[in-house]
């Protein structure tokens, strides 16, 4: 107990050359506060996007494989995923989630679609050209927003739809009223005598659209408010567009060998949409790093300093171990008390460092952030420029994490213990092993 | 009856090879006053430090009692066995006298409940104040950090005080109470009181004084 008492006074005794060495470690354990804040809070934000959301898997024809098929003679053109597939592929515990959906080109003698201006028609290759598209479980833009249901409710059962506000006041269409859509036929299958698949359909509901259309091509199906939503059971027999999220981005090489297993062709490569993932956590993941190893290179710097620091201060206080030692006291006793001033330094600099890293945390990671989102971002704008042009889109809900609230949480609290320990450790250890490896009686000798 | 006793003891310092101390031997007297004269380099100060446990000899055996110094805690027989007035005090300066008082006391495990009334009474007996013991002690006059050095080597109670050059730092008025406080200590508390000087005036007060030439002993004279 004693050891403590003395400890305590000769922190106070000392304080000229404490506040120097807890300065240092004020210093070195605010910058891990701050750091370990944001490094822990991002990573909680990060395993949460991996949660909410997955790593979306890309199933896409390998050109040069294609290519290098068609030199050697063999047929890659028949190669596609079969419905059946498609669903099959979607039976697996490394994913956190998929979506089954199918789409379909439709046309309507009684349903104008909105920027139709003429009479239905043959076109395209088609008996007669589509004049809307029909999706099935395609709620992906009700999901971010882009979408609303205005009236009604949305499709539960095969052959109920929602449709947007615009089409459901051109043709007069209100909620319980049923609208006959018609399936494409090809014109050589017609010319065969095929007819083309008929749908009578319930309107559940009217839809908001914000979904802004890539260009019309010339074609009333690329306008959006021209999509017909329902489920996929109300066509079944639709090409399916599967999406596919994994729990991690590590799991892709297993997800492979599955598909594999249930006869993916090897024309066909599986990737993780990591540009997407990246696009979303990149600003969080860059200013993560840069935490990081602005926080290791303090602490690597900032323990230096301080073994060094401690050892001039130990030295300086030579004698006095000396005369301890000379007392009667015990080694082990004389470094306990070393140590525990250096503990009691740490401990106060670790609430002034706790409370100041807490206050200032917030504005940092706010500024690394914008600052690593406009990098991102002049990124994702080089990556997308030349893409928009054919036709692609940004993903909806790629948008980056723009903001992030740190706090201080339980697990960040005991790492910064467990680091300010181990300085006031190394601090305290490096230089009591130095002085009591003298004896007493050279100390004083020395000394005198 | 002996309480200390050096048997044929030698010393070296490491990476030497002549012998500071050559075979010496004597025996101590609780109740006693002893001084142990002799010219700078006569060894009397290493034999002072093998006595306080501050180093091991060479050769021979110091017993305390019946207990050789090399076979025992050495740190336990100054913290307990021993108290020990250096010529430099030797004290801890950046703290209080009364905290150094205590802190030996401490150190000791002194079963003393009340530590700080008996340090300051301890204190008061060598003629320190309270308000001079609340000082710390880098604000003390030579002689009062020496009374300071006194009254800790017997915060523990130790039946040997052992004191090199104790009066070496002091003017002639402090040196006499200086002594006067050894003497006593030893004819009135039953101590056994060890002074290392060449001072004749601090050897006039001992009961007996051996004196040492080149590493031995050469007389052992009665004092007084």
């Amino acid at each position: 107990m004693y050891i403590i008492q003395n400890a305590l006074k000769n922190v106070v005794r000392n304080k000229g050359r404490n506040i120097l060495l807890g300065s240092i470690i004020f210093a070195i354990i605010a910058t891990t506060v701050v750091a370990l804040m944001i490094t822990n809070t991002s990573d909680r934000i990060i395993d949460e996007y991996r949660g909410q959301f997955g790593i979306e898997v890309t199933i896409e024809r390998n050109t040069q494989t294609f290519v290098d098929m068609r030199q050697r003679g063999e047929a890659a053109m028949g190669i596609s995923i079969t419905n059946e597939q498609f669903i099959a592929f979607a039976d697996s515990d490394l994913l956190q989630r998929s979506v089954i959906m199918n789409s379909a080109m439709i046309y309507s003698e009684t349903v104008t679609a909105i920027g139709q201006t003429g009479e239905l028609a043959a076109g395209h290759g088609f008996a007669i050209a589509p004049t809307m598209q029909m999706h099935g479980n395609n709620w992906e833009d009700f999901a971010n927003g882009h979408r609303v249901l205005v009236v009604g409710e949305m499709p539960v059962r095969a052959n109920e739809v929602v449709i947007s506000e615009e089409l459901a006041e051109l043709n007069g269409i209100s909620v319980g009223d049923t609208i006959r859509l018609f399936g494409t036929v090809l014109e050589p299958a017609a010319a065969m005598g095929f007819t083309p698949p008929v749908f009578d359909l319930v309107v559940t509901g009217v839809y908001f659209c914000a979904a802004e259309s890539v260009g019309t091509w010339g074609s009333t199906t690329m306008i959006r408010q021209n999509e017909v939503l329902t489920v996929a059971d109300t066509i079944p027999g639709a090409a399916i567009i599967a999406r596919y999220y994994l729990r991690h981005p590590s799991y892709i090489d297993a997800f492979e060998q599955e598909l594999r297993a249930k006869g993916l062709h090897p024309i066909f490569d599986v990737n993780t949409d990591e540009h997407l993932f990246n696009a979303i956590v990149g600003p969080v993941e860059g200013m993560r790093g840069i935490v990081m190893t602005f926080m290791i290179v303090v602490l690597v710097l900032g323990a230096i300093i301080l073994i060094l620091l401690s050892s001039i201060a130990i030295r300086e206080r030579k004698y006095e171990i000396g005369v301890l030692r000379a007392m009667g006291m015990k080694k082990a006793k004389v470094a306990l008390g070393l140590w525990f001033e250096m503990i009691t330094i740490t401990g106060i600099c670790l609430i002034i460092g706790i409370i100041v890293g807490s206050l200032v945390a917030q504005p940092i990671s706010t500024e690394l952030l914008a600052q690593q989102q406009e990098t991102a971002q002049n990124i994702q704008d080089q990556f997308f420029a030349g893409r928009e042009i054919a036709g692609l889109s940004r993903v909806v809900n790629d948008d980056p994490i723009t903001e992030i609230n740190i706090s201080l949480g339980m697990d960040t609290m005991l790492q910064i213990i467990l680091i300010s320990l181990f300085l006031a450790s190394a601090a305290g250890l490096a230089a009591i092993s130095k002085i009591t490896k003298y004896e007493p009686i050279k100390i004083l000798m020395e000394r005198n | 009856m002996s309480i200390l006793t050096l048997n044929n003891v030698s010393y070296r310092y490491d990476g030497t090879k002549k012998n500071v101390l050559k075979g010496v031997s004597a025996s101590f007297e609780a109740g006693k006053v002893y001084a142990i004269v002799g010219k700078s380099g006569s060894g009397k100060s290493t034999l002072l430090s093998l006595i306080a446990g501050l180093d091991v000899c060479t050769d021979g055996k110091i017993l305390h009692g019946e207990n050789d110094l090399k076979q025992i805690d050495r740190d336990e027989y100054r913290a307990k066995g021993i108290g020990v007035v250096f010529q430099a005090f030797n004290l801890i300066t950046n703290s209080t006298a009364i905290d150094n008082i205590v802190l030996s006391m401490q150190i000791s495990e002194s079963n003393e409940r009340d530590k700080k009334s008996f340090a300051y009474e301890l204190l008061e007996k060598v003629g320190i104040d309270k308000e001079t013991a609340d000082r710390k002690v880098l604000k003390l006059s030579g002689g009062e950090q020496q009374r300071v050095g006194i009254a800790r080597a017997l915060a523990h109670n130790p039946n040997i005080i052992i004191a090199d050059e104790p009066t070496g730092n002091l003017d002639t008025d402090t040196e006499n109470d200086v002594l006067k406080i050894l003497s006593l200590l030893a004819h009135d508390e039953g101590k056994c009181v060890i002074i290392v000087t060449h001072s004749k005036k601090v050897s006039s007060i001992a009961d007996e004084v051996l004196g040492m030439k080149d590493g031995k002993l050469t007389s052992v004279n009665q004092g007084k």
